[in-house]
């Protein structure tokens, strides 16, 4: 097999990493001559600059802006650094791009995304209605619009609320004063609706896997949150293997008949015992190399699968008692690539040949002198 | 016998691993040798037996600390 030519986006591995880096990094594993693009909404994103990263990277317009901002910029992409994969890994640009099947499929352009209507099916505004059909349980979940309405739905609902944006981040709040504040913040950030939902007490699960479109899991790794960031982030997971969170999750994308990778998010309830559904992410998730240290390579399969055109073999699941701890390192970048990255836009670059050399003496001449 | 008792996976030092829940637990030597025990499909009075004639221990304070543990392991969903 020729060397695949993929483009990743979401590279950042700050407070709030993106699942970028971590698909690039398993691709790699399998693919070490991969050429891979990195697309990217800002030169400040972390991934760009690590060793084993991105071969090019370009920036992008934010999928908010409108296809058709979009589409230009990925033909000027393609048209510079050709590439037939594109794994898009931020919640945003998938709702735009399962509209846009046919106009990167005639770009030649091959994707594996969920239809829009399973998309909206588990959006988090209509979680409450998938979950009753599903026969799963969810807690209690009210989209809002505006503080005014967010007071209202909490009263009905009680203290402690999270308190989500629609694409990301989320907040506890104990009462009316830090539910406005976390309202009018995710309202601003992410738009409208923020979503309040009734806390659940237990321990976290998350689930990754690569749905076939037709209700199958080609793979299927699940872990135990074992250290949690006051964002609700997963510093630390611990894999598990529970046949009655398997099957809640087998559940949830057989219902779906969900196509592409996912992440379900849910949590234990400590009165019941019982798995209750928090959220299902239509990606995979910023932890999506560590299954892929131990053999469980999901984003290598959903390469193989797109390059070869047969599905892999399901999988084997992950084997209980693999952990990982998220840990955080500088990476080094230049002023030199942020100018290359920011100045129009429209520059391609290699980032690791811009920057200065560990043995010269020199700083390299800057761009922007 | 619940299976996560069943699945639990011990080492010769009382380390515990419960691969459905994720959680890890350090058993006391005497802890380890009653779960053993009740893996191995022990009943209480069995284990009773056992402990009095591998500790230098009475009745009295075997069978309240015994029912003490069963407390904590039933709480942990590792006894019914």
């Amino acid at each position: 097999m020729n060397a695949p030519r993929i483009a990743v986006s979401g590279l950042h591995r700050g407070d709030n990493p993106q699942p970028g880096a971590g698909i690039v990094r398993s691709i790699r594993r399998l693919y070490p001559d991969a050429f891979i693009v990195g697309l990217v909404y800002d030169a400040m994103e972390s991934g760009i600059y690590i060793d084993g990263g991105p071969d090019k990277v370009f920036t992008m317009p934010y999928p908010t802006t409108g296809a058709v901002s979009f589409l230009m910029r990925l033909d000027h992409v393609l048209e510079e650094a050709p590439v037939d994969i594109f794994i898009p890994t931020l919640d945003s640009e998938i709702e735009l791009l399962v509209h846009l099947e046919h106009d990167l499929h005639a770009r030649g352009l091959m994707t594996y995304l969920p239809d829009a209507d399973m998309l909206s099916s588990r959006s988090k505004s209509m979680l409450s209605e998938f979950a009753d059909e599903c026969g799963v349980t969810t807690p209690r979940t009210e989209p809002v619009y505006d503080a005014r309405g967010a007071l209202a739905a909490a009263h009905r609902l009680g203290y402690p609320l999270m308190v989500k944006g629609q694409y990301y981040d989320a907040q506890l709040a104990s009462n009316d004063e830090e539910l406005t504040a976390a309202v009018t913040k995710l309202l601003t950030q992410w738009g409208a609706p923020a979503l309040l939902q009734s806390c659940i007490r237990g321990p976290e699960f998350n689930a990754m896997g690569l749905g076939d479109g037709e209700g199958g899991v080609i793979g299927l790794c699940c872990i135990r949150k074992t250290i949690i960031s006051d964002k609700g982030k997963g510093l630390g997971g611990m894999t598990v293997s529970d046949p009655k969170l398997e099957n809640f999750v087998i559940k949830i994308i057989s219902h779906l008949k969900w196509r592409g990778p996912f992440e379900v998010e849910a949590m234990k309830d400590d009165a019941t015992g019982d798995y209750t559904l928090i959220e299902i992410n239509p990606r995979f998730p910023a932890w999506v190399d560590f299954p892929s240290m131990f053999g469980m390579n999901l984003p290598a399969a959903l390469v193989e699968m797109l390059v070869t055109g047969f599905r892999p073999k399901p999988m084997s699941r992950c084997a209980a008692g693999h952990f990982y701890l998220r840990h955080q390192i500088e990476v080094l970048g230049h002023i030199n690539d942020i100018a290359e990255l920011s100045a129009g836009s429209d520059f391609a670059v290699k980032p690791a040949s811009l920057r200065p050399q560990p043995t010269s003496s020199h700083l390299p001449q800057s761009v922007i002198a | 016998m619940p299976a996560s008792l069943q699945d639990l996976l011990l080492n010769d030092r009382g380390f515990a691993f419960d691969p459905a829940g994720g959680e890890t637990f350090q058993l006391s030597a005497t802890g380890l040798r009653v779960v053993r025990l009740l893996q191995q499909g022990c009943n209480e009075g069995a284990i009773l037996q056992h402990l009095l004639d591998e500790y230098e221990v009475d009745e009295h304070t075997a069978e309240r600390d015994l029912e003490t543990f069963f407390g904590e392991l039933e709480q942990l969903g590792w006894k019914s």
